[in-house]
């Protein structure tokens, strides 16, 4: 319940009345723009674009988004160490035993930690605009998707907080009865079955009575369906395209004008 | 007669079993009955109510043959878990989705979904409300309106009130009848106080364990025809406690000799200005209480007012303030404690206190049914030769002899309370605490699952069980606790209780918020 309420957007903004489907459209290109990108300055200002526009877009409390693009820190130094510690490079910095960093392998690990940044946010952009339901409407009006998958996909999002609930009472029973799964991987494993038991039998159970409940209210597509949501294009979806060719121009731009690396291309040859 | 579903030589056998669940049975249905099908658990009623409505075998792909067989012209079935029949997180998009099914135009949604919620009287201030902030008993109404929308004329109810409590049956039959009218009822149910009460039925089928109906005819006919045969299913038909206590076996179970002296014995729970919390915010409060050894406290309230969280609270789940004396040493942990101290509380708690969860399921950890008795015995370095003479006293205490080699998960519903109570209890704590444990279950596993209760309160266990069932407060509890809004509102000391204990009339008394200093009480 408080999830829910923390997670329903202060003000509706013009991106969420756009068309979920021609959302998703525009967000996979512009992923594939991204991940295309070797400039390191062009990241940088994308990274950063990406993250003003989280703020200013969609529709949430600036401290809920910045409470929600924290674990982003995570991503940047998880995803650059890596390529940091381990990656090719000519200019050695510094060495020791397996790990070596060199000047190429510095810049290719802090872009790759940069570009992770910026799918987070483009995608965090796009789900924090769109609620699920939303989506499954547009993929079946606009996208042809067939409605079992739909309706599939948004029942099988309601039966997650039922499982979470679940893993809190048997991991309570657990402590109870007072198991302590042994130490290392053989505990590992232990203690991985001990949940996945009991918490496997009750889903498929209940996803088995979910789907007969909803095959038994003639959900057999013999009848053209009509919609609750009618989702339809409108200007919004125009100005999406619009928005997101500024916002790379203007990164390509800023990246060219004012470049804090000067960089052109982390790749290595 | 005009006939609503039928079936002729129905032959039904589950892939891997051995027996048929029906062989050559025919069935059928007029148009605009009203139907009860009873018998014992896993005699095929559900399995039957399918296959008149064709879910077996077109959805669900179960062999079967039969030589003629008519489908209803329109139905729809009303299953009994409210939490598993929705696809949707809102009461309007899930009613929409019943509408979209059949092609209704948009604009007629909204007056048909408020016309179909005040048919099964569920008033909503905003439609447009998440379906998890209903409670059970709305969330089956909302299933059955989310049904209604189909326009069946064939209504198939599978125990839609088994898994609710007394408030929510109550309103499930209503909302039934008002929608009865002009339909054909085929109603599969153990529980049938409400259901009967309302005057819903005018056939009951029974039927055997072997899925063979042994008799028909008008409900007042079978009742008084087959009682025997009800009493042996473990149907809930009207009177069957009383009946069940006026029997040798109730009669024994409530006959027990005063605990002569038990007064003297030290109190094994003390609470006083005693609070469990939540994420900081108390969710139970309790002002002042005490269980003795031999005590049967039941603890009664509506649902999510607070009966669980005292549980989880007083075995330490939940971080708790205020006195709470556990055989005489301040217990619960507080918010903050240091994780040694708790973690040596805890192994004091689970030494001194027996838990079994509402769903048995979730507290198995063993593979074999003797692995899990013995689990918690093996934990307390007991010699080998000790846990085997306590899992085999436990298997025929709890009558679980002869599934030794069986998983816990593949015993019938009733096997697995009991299991579940064995390895709770089999440590022999001084206090058991039962969540909702007769919930769902037969008369007969009720019964079965309250005598073992008593069998070990005599022994001087303390039972606390929570329960929706008044009857158990009323009969077998020595002590009722009520619990409303996050408070005991009432402490009660029961007949029986004052009969055990030579306990005085007056003591616990039923308003417990002016309340006298404990000793003054006892005085």
């Amino acid at each position: 319940m408080n999830m829910r309420r923390f997670l329903t957007p202060k003000v509706q903004t013009w991106m969420h009345r756009a068309n979920p489907a021609s959302k998703l459209v525009m967000m996979l290109l512009l992923f594939v723009m991204t991940l295309l990108t070797h400039r390191l300055d062009f990241i940088f200002y994308q990274a950063v674009l990406f993250i003003v526009l989280l703020f200013a877009l969609s529709g949430y409390q600036p401290w809920k988004v910045a409470l929600i693009i924290l674990p982003f820190v995570l991503v940047f130094v998880s995803s650059a160490t890596t390529m940091i510690l381990f990656g090719k490079g000519d200019t050695l910095w510094w060495a020791w035993g397996l790990l070596h960093i060199s000047e190429e392998s510095f810049y290719r690990g802090i872009h790759i930690g940069l570009k992770a940044v910026t799918f987070a946010s483009q995608g965090l952009l796009f789900v924090l605009t769109t609620s699920s339901v939303a989506l499954f409407y547009a993929l079946m009006q606009q996208m042809k998707l067939p409605p079992k998958y739909a309706y599939s996909f948004m029942a099988s999002v309601r039966l997650l907080p039922m499982v979470w609930e679940e893993l809190l009472v048997r991991r309570n029973a657990l402590l109870i009865r007072g198991l302590r799964p042994p130490r290392g991987l053989a505990g590992l494993a232990t203690g991985a079955k001990l949940y996945a038991v009991p918490l496997l039998s009750q889903s498929i159970r209940r996803a088995h009575r979910v789907a007969v409940a909803m095959e038994a209210k003639a959900f057999d597509g013999s009848r053209p369906r009509t919609y609750f949501y009618p989702t339809a294009y409108s200007r919004y979806d125009l100005w999406i395209p619009v928005l997101l060719i500024i916002v790379q121009a203007l990164a390509y731009t800023l990246a060219m004008l004012y470049p804090p690396f000067g960089i052109a291309d982390v790749r290595y040859h | 007669m005009n006939i609503a579903a039928e079936v002729t030589a129905l032959r039904l056998k589950f892939p891997g079993e051995e027996n048929f669940v029906f062989k050559d049975l025919d069935f059928s249905v007029g148009r605009g009955e009203k139907v009860l099908l009873l018998g014992p658990s896993g005699c095929g009623k559900s399995t039957l109510l399918q296959v008149l409505c064709g879910i077996i075998p077109n959805l669900v792909e179960i062999p079967m043959r039969s030589t003629s067989q008519r489908l209803p012209d329109s139905w729809g079935i009303l299953f009994q878990d409210p939490d598993t029949q929705f696809c949707m997180p809102y009461v309007d998009e899930e009613l929409a989705f019943a509408l979209e099914n059949r092609g209704i135009p948009r604009e007629e949604m909204m007056d048909r979904m408020e016309d179909v919620l005040t048919k099964v009287g569920l008033a909503l201030p905003d439609l447009h409300m998440p379906i998890d902030a209903l409670s059970q008993g709305m969330k089956q109404r909302l299933a059955l309106a989310s049904v209604l929308l189909g326009e069946p004329e064939v209504l198939l109810l599978d125990e839609p009130s088994a898994l609710l409590d007394p408030e929510g049956r109550e309103q499930i039959w209503q909302a039934i009848l008002r929608n009865a009218e002009g339909r054909t009822l085929i109603i599969v149910e153990h529980r049938l106080e409400e259901l009967l009460a309302l005057g819903l039925v005018d056939r009951v089928v029974l039927f055997g364990p072997d899925g063979i109906p042994i008799g028909e005819g008008a409900p007042a006919y079978v009742f008084a025809k087959f009682q025997a045969e009800l009493e042996r299913f473990g149907i809930w038909y009207p009177g069957v406690w009383e009946d069940f206590f006026s029997s040798e076996e109730g009669q024994r179970l409530l006959n027990a000799s005063p605990l002569e002296g038990r007064r003297d014995v030290p109190k094994l729970v003390e609470l006083s200005r005693y609070q469990g919390l939540r994420q900081g915010q108390p969710v139970i409060s309790v002002e002042q209480a005490d269980i003795h050894p031999g005590d049967f406290v039941a603890i009664t309230g509506p649902n999510g007012a607070g009966k669980s969280s005292l549980l989880l609270s007083l075995i330490g789940l939940l971080p708790s303030e205020g006195v709470y004396l556990l055989q005489g040493e301040q217990s619960g942990h507080r918010k903050g404690s240091k994780r040694m101290g708790k973690r040596r509380k805890d192994n004091r708690m689970a030494r001194s206190i027996g838990f079994v969860f509402q769903n048995p399921e979730f507290q198995f950890v063993a593979d074999r049914i003797p692995d899990e008795i013995a689990f918690s015995l093996k934990q307390d370095g007991i010699a080998e030769q000790d846990i085997a003479e306590r899992v085999s006293h436990s298997m025929r205490q709890f009558s679980l002899v002869g599934l030794e080699e069986r998983h816990p998960y593949q015993l019938s519903l009733g096997q697995k309370r009991r299991l579940s109570v064995a390895g709770a209890a089999v440590r022999r704590q001084p206090i058991l605490l039962l969540d909702e444990p007769t919930f769902g279950q037969d008369a007969v596993n009720t019964f079965a699952i309250l005598a073992l209760c008593e069998e070990l309160r005599r022994q001087g266990t303390a039972i606390v069980m929570v329960t929706h069932e008044e009857r158990i407060a009323h009969y077998l509890a020595t002590q009722h606790w009520e619990i409303r809004g996050g408070r005991l509102v009432s402490r009660e000391h029961t007949p029986r209780g004052r009969h055990l204990f030579g306990r005085g009339e007056v003591e616990g008394a039923r308003k417990e918020r002016s309340l006298r200093p404990y000793a003054q009480i006892f005085s």
